[in-house]
């Protein structure tokens, strides 16, 4: 062990650097079980693709849209905004403490995008169709739906896949000495470019995230009054950003426990701060604009829309409050219910204007078949599948530094076979580099 | 050289400021009460609820002219389609009351709206307003199936189909193809009553404002459902009775996406204001990155370890 290990303060729980999840195989029984849901939605995904929407899905003349866009697509990249909330909170308005999630920020965010936009393809009628968003000129660029389709695509691909290369390279560059000068080549020509791509990465989900909430705009009297509002952009990108912070704090928490990492609690106070003065400041838009635009009085009647207004409300409102409480004591327990509370009634929330309070016409009905809920499932697994490889093996999740030290120890001394893990193969420390470069030659 | 690198960036971004926020502000895509204007060689339907006798022959009629197989999906024998769907472009209703009032026949097709919602929310522009005759129809090589004009459409009128991995979105498209051959359309040629009419919109307006004239009290408002409605629209109506219990809602003067799209399309005109925000997040973030930067490689000093980024 070098000096510098032994010198690491145990007793510290600051979250100093992304280590990743050591000491647990990737395929376990969850995962198994994850995989073949995985399996079974491609499997079904194939017979959509022959057979069409209607014999896999509820979908009808009413309600064109179905669960894949409006829970996956809709609600699920509202939780994946981590990128950008997070992220803005961390480069724009420097809240330093917040860099320390950015990892897990950055993999939530582009695993619920990817998987979204793969179940879009899926669910799109005639996706060959989707050439034309190679040019710009064919392009409505006044449709909502265009700029969601081409912005998320563009973002998804470029600034967001691009965001989650440095620990893919930090795992190459642990690996095998000999990529270490290429590794670094790559790196510099990255950290070049980076003003750019972050500033995209801000952009681009700032304006389809609200350009989600325009699509329901077109549709005029059919989404109940509690939804329907011109503020329904602001609205959408608002509950983005707080649900975001609940999934990558609450993401974050709920790994710790699972695989026994301490909390941060100076950064996890600062997310909770954060978070629950986006979810007021939502809350206080939200309803401001019900009673400016007098709907307020059909919250009182007794139906399933009022029913679901006040759930959400409730949800956001009780989530909120125990952030706030938690702040009081640093105390994780309600902090995690908290998250979870206000990240489902945001849930509810972007949800809601395009099922639960869509209204096409009093006769029609929309529940999702059978297959259209695996296939949501499925792809729901994929993510959780490409999460759980992902904080296994690079550097993700974010530990005191002890953890590091404890990880090269593990791999030194207990499981010395395990090479392809790829971080100790020369050792870990910036010093032993000539070392290990002289016993491999 | 007088004018370093720096200046000239940065002079042209205080200029773009400016610049942008009055394309933003300024833009006159469709300000509120503006007149949309009416393509120069509109063409279009009246429908007068009052004399048509639900005969359904224009619905047959409209199945033979688009080359759509009949729609028997209903007992396996007649042509019955209970609503417009995937092989129904055309179809009779009927409003009857419970109370026994005055019942009416309806037939529903496309408006083809001035201001058409269906084609300001059509991603790759598949479903197309023609700039001379007004009609709107369906390109299939430009849809991607999103099935955002069936959300959409005040009058719900594009349907998709569900069936088959080749799906189709159909809406009466004025049958265009007989148009260009002199002929007009299928629904038009055989009405034994003469409740649908076709002709240049403006002559049509006319003729309505005149059957009102001409009878008075016996049209629903006396007033042509369509003349400003949503904007106007290119098929008009003429009902006894409510025109919201023939399934034509009360939308107000102003087209829906002039109502609703009002602020995204000014966000978005020219790009400006996206443009500018852009450019400065990138002044931000490079200040921040470069302190950010500083700091992990200070700490990469202390702690022995590669700095994580």
């Amino acid at each position: 062990m070098s000096s510098a290990a032994a010198s690491v303060d145990r007793s510290n729980n600051r979250w100093e650097r992304n280590v990743p999840v050591y000491g647990f195989p990737v395929v376990n029984k969850f995962f198994l079980g994850l995989s073949a849901l995985v399996l079974v939605a491609f499997v079904l995904s194939g017979y959509r693709e022959l057979a069409g929407l209607g014999p896999v899905s509820g979908m009808n003349d009413a309600y064109g849209w179905g669960i894949w866009k409006t829970f996956n697509l809709m609600v699920l990249t509202a939780l994946g905004s981590g990128a950008f909330a997070v992220g803005i909170a961390a480069w724009v308005f420097r809240r330093k403490r917040m860099h320390s999630l950015m990892r897990m920020a950055l993999l939530t965010s582009f695993l619920a995008y990817a998987c979204g936009l793969l179940l879009l393809g899926i669910d799109a009628g005639r996706p060959w169709n989707f050439y034309w968003i190679v040019f710009p000129w064919k392009w409505n660029m006044h449709s909502p739906l265009a700029e969601v389709a081409i912005c998320m695509s563009i973002y998804a691909m470029i600034p967001l896949a691009v965001e989650n290369i440095p620990p893919v390279l930090e795992r190459l560059w642990y690996f095998d000495s000999r990529l270490r000068p290429g590794v670094e080549l790559i790196e510099k020509r990255l950290h070049y470019f980076f003003p750019w791509i972050i500033a995209a990465a801000y952009l681009l989900p700032g304006m389809h995230q609200s350009s989600l909430g325009a699509l329901m705009l077109l549709a005029g009297e059919r989404v109940h009054p509690l939804w329907q509002t011109p503020w329904l952009p602001v609205l959408y990108l608002g509950a983005a950003t707080f649900m975001s912070f609940g999934c990558v704090a609450g993401t974050t928490m709920l790994c710790c426990l699972v695989w026994k990492r301490a909390m941060d609690m100076e950064v996890l106070d600062e997310a909770a701060r954060i978070t629950s003065w986006l979810i007021f400041g939502w809350l206080g838009l939200r309803l401001l604009d019900i009673l400016f635009r007098g709907a307020m009085g059909t919250a009182f009647h007794f139906d399933r829309f009022a029913g679901v207004f006040w759930l959400e409300i409730f949800l956001v409102s009780i989530g909120g409050f125990l952030l706030r409480r938690s702040l009081r004591y640093h105390d994780p327990r309600p902090m995690f219910i908290g998250y979870i509370l206000s990240s489902a009634g945001g849930m509810i929330y972007r949800f809601s204007p395009t099922t639960l309070a869509f209204r096409p016409n009093p006769e029609a009905l929309y529940f999702p078949a059978t297959i259209e809920i695996l296939v949501s499932l499925g792809f729901i697994s994929l993510g959780i599948v490409g999460f759980l490889v992902a904080v296994k093996r690079l550097a993700i999740l974010p530990a005191p530094l002890h953890e590091w030290h404890d990880m090269a120890s593990y791999f030194r001394f207990r499981r010395p076979y395990i090479r392809w893990t790829g971080y100790f193969k020369y050792g870990h420390f910036g010093e032993n580099e000539t070392e290990a470069t002289e016993s491999d030659s | 050289m007088a004018i370093t690198r720096r200046q000239l960036i940065s002079g042209i971004a205080k200029a773009g400021v400016p610049a942008a926020v009055a394309v933003t502000v300024g833009t006159d895509v469709l300000q509120a009460g503006e007149p949309i204007p009416v393509p120069s060689a509109a063409v279009g339907l009246l429908y007068d609820a009052s004399i048509c006798i639900g005969c359904k022959a224009c619905v047959a009629a409209c199945a033979e002219a688009n080359n759509t197989a009949p729609d028997t999906r209903g007992d396996e024998l007649h042509q019955a389609p209970s609503d417009l769907n995937d092989l129904t472009r055309n179809v009779i209703k009927l409003y009857k009351p419970e109370d026994g009032s005055a019942f009416s026949f309806v037939k529903r097709q496309c408006m083809h709206c001035l201001d058409p919602a269906c084609a300001a929310g059509c991603p790759f522009q598949a479903l197309h307003k023609d700039p001379e005759s007004g009609v709107v129809s369906w390109t299939a090589q430009k849809c991607i199936g999103c099935r955002y004009c069936t959300i959409t459409c005040p009058y719900h009128i594009p349907r998709f189909q569900w069936m088959g991995f080749n799906p189709r979105v159909t809406k009466c498209e004025l049958c265009s193809h007989r148009l260009e051959k002199g002929l007009k359309p299928g629904c038009t040629s055989v009405c034994p009553t003469g409740a649908v009419i076709f002709g240049p919109r403006s002559v049509l307006l006319m003729d309505a404002k005149e059957r009102i004239k001409n009878s008075p009290g016996r049209y629903y408002q006396n007033r042509v459902y369509g003349e400003i409605d949503n904007g106007g629209t290119q098929a008009l109506y003429l009902s006894r009775v409510p025109f919201e219990k023939l399934g034509l809602p009360e939308l107000g003067p102003e087209s829906v996406p002039a109502r609703t799209l009002r602020w995204q399309r000014r966000f978005y005109q020219y790009f400006a204001l996206p443009a500018l925000l852009y450019a400065g997040l990138v002044q931000v973030i490079r200040k921040s990155l470069k302190g950010h930067e500083q700091e992990a490689h200070e700490r990469e000093k202390e702690t022995g370890l590669r700095a994580q980024l």
